[in-house]
């Protein structure tokens, strides 16, 4: 029920909205015909993902569960759905059998730490692409190549506080996502609260 | 076909992060000047919309709500930054 007129909201399958409200943030409120507020939701937190991408150079999505620097903040960036999967992927692509992301492409992909073997292919996209990394920094182990550098720290030397930022704008997003998909599985919150509060209620 | 998908959208925007368009020096160098706590007023604005979004369904009573709680949380955070400014002053 709507906390502001007390008009019925029909919420259709609740548990659909709630996934596709995940996948691409609004989309459930589409699907429940409240467009509206889907197209605030889809505006404001996927403008403030790109945002943050855009402000940490394209290097603060990324998903690294080595004990060494776990990423949390992927936690709450993966609140954002399909636009924070790629991370997902290219991780796991970097840890498998392959040790290269997908396609040997540097989105998304988690940094690499000492000691780290990749594909020739991968260290010769990040030697191409990044100016810190030269030949140098790659020790040759037929058929990989070991990285002896630390990349997360030439990523902050580099980004300085752009990274934090955009570290900040992209947790924010994936956070307020989950109230949105809150939102499109219950409701809004202002009408629970108020019914229980209601002295007619009983 | 799922990542192939994914890709064909990541590798035109991994071109797009790494040219010179996506930081041009002129804004580079006047946002490097910029005080932090500048990049902290969109995402207060922002977390209000959403917050407000979520407990109302109609846009103007989002409106409404929206700068109630922009105010609330810009007054007690900037309250925060004057005190954090005042004992740094104060040292």
């Amino acid at each position: 029920m709507s906390p502001d007129d007390g008009s019925v909201i029909d919420l259709h399958n609740p548990w659909l909205a709630a996934l596709l409200a995940w996948c691409v943030p609004g989309l459930g409120h589409f699907y429940q015909g409240r467009r509206h507020k889907g197209g605030l939701f889809m505006g404001v937190i996927l403008g403030m993902f790109l945002a943050g991408v855009w402000l940490g150079g394209g290097k603060v999505v990324y998903a690294s569960w080595k004990p060494a620097e776990p990423r949390w903040a992927f936690v709450c960036q993966a609140g954002v759905g399909l636009a924070a999967m790629p991370a997902l992927v290219q991780s796991m692509q970097l840890a498998g059998a392959a040790k290269q992301p997908l396609l040997a492409s540097t989105f998304m992909a988690p940094p690499l730490f000492p000691g780290q073997y990749v594909s020739r292919a991968y260290a010769e996209r990040l030697v191409a692409s990044d100016p810190d990394i030269d030949q140098e920094l790659f020790f040759d182990k037929p058929p990989l190549r070991q990285f002896r550098a630390d990349q997360l720290s030439m990523w902050q030397r580099r980004l300085g506080r752009w990274f934090e930022f955009g570290t900040l704008y992209t947790m924010l997003a994936g956070m307020l996502n989950i109230l949105a998909i809150y939102d499109a599985f219950a409701g809004p919150l202002g009408a629970a609260a108020r019914d229980e509060s209601d002295p007619r209620r009983s | 076909m799922f990542p192939i998908a994914l890709l064909a959208v990541a590798l035109p925007l991994e071109a797009l992060l790494a040219s010179s368009f996506f930081a041009p020096a002129l804004l580079a160098t006047l946002a490097d000047k910029a005080p932090g706590f500048l990049f902290g007023l969109p995402l207060v604005a922002l977390a209000s919309l959403v917050f407000a979004a979520t407990h109302h369904e109609d846009p103007a009573e989002i409106r409404i709500a929206a700068i109630h709680w922009t105010v609330w949380l810009g007054g007690i955070l900037g309250m925060v930054l004057a005190g954090v400014l005042l004992l740094g002053w104060f040292s």
